[in-house]
């Protein structure tokens, strides 16, 4: 199973419960083939970068959905027919989202490090920095116990 | 002798970047160092849906601004290009935008 996301551009000036109607019909479709819808966003209308025929603006909706390939096929098959549609493109994102999580993973274990390291560090620094060429001959010993009675 | 008389780009006499540094050092002027604003902001999605961000990135006429003028680093310019590249097919960027 991969996980997708779908984002495509619906013609303007299509009435409203014609978008719905569209958007509920692809989802029964993407579950009907096996698929697992796990987000419908409608963004609403935007303005195009470009002109797309005869459109200046469209009404952009984004799906996100776990499902084997060929149901993507399918609904890509369904969007080029369609023709309330202007655009869409499919995005495999599975492989970005592992990445992300394991960087985030790892930002976060060394956020946790740096704080378990940093009180630690700190103390024995303030009173290391007046003293600093006595304490390189004593300190391994003295540092963690008393270094005031030293 | 004469083999390393013909090899005229032996690594003692090629200018290294560090050559270079000096010489602009010579001229003294100050040119700002560049930071790659994703590892410096610790951006990690850069998600070709997010516009704002990719405008930044993008010229006047809808170019891809050169990583030698925005300093980005490669590893992220390479994920930069694929988002606008991306962004550009749903028309979320112009191809070539008039001004």
């Amino acid at each position: 199973m991969r996980i997708y996301e779908e984002l495509f551009i619906i013609k303007p000036d299509s009435p409203d419960e014609e978008v719905d109607q569209f958007v509920e019909q692809l989802r029964t479709q993407l579950t009907n083939t096996g698929a697992t819808v796990d987000k419908v966003d409608k963004w609403g209308k935007r303005r195009l970068a470009y002109r797309v025929g005869k459109y200046r603006e469209g009404t952009y909706v984004l799906f996100q959905f776990t499902s084997e390939p060929h149901s993507v096929k399918e609904l890509e098959r369904r969007l080029r027919v369609a023709d309330v549609v202007l655009k869409f493109i499919t995005v495999r994102i599975d492989e970005t989202l592992k990445r992300l999580d394991k960087r985030k993973k790892e930002r976060d274990k060394r956020a946790a490090k740096r704080a378990a390291a940093a009180p630690p560090s700190s103390a024995p620094a303030q009173p290391a920095l007046p003293g600093a060429p006595q304490h390189i001959e004593g300190a391994p010993a003295a540092m963690p116990g008393v270094p005031k009675e030293a | 002798m004469p083999e390393s008389k013909g090899r005229p780009g032996s690594a003692g006499q090629r200018p290294t970047g560090g050559d270079k540094a000096v010489a602009t050092q010579k001229k003294q002027y100050f040119r700002r160092k560049k930071v790659c604003r994703f590892c410096v902001e610790k951006i990690d999605d850069i998600n070709y849906k997010d516009v704002k961000l990719l405008h930044a990135f993008v010229a006047e006429r809808g170019k891809i601004i050169p990583r030698r003028i925005s300093g980005v680093c490669a590893p992220h310019q390479r994920r930069l290009t694929d988002a606008i590249k991306k962004a550009r097919n749903i028309a979320l960027l112009p191809f070539a935008a008039s001004i």
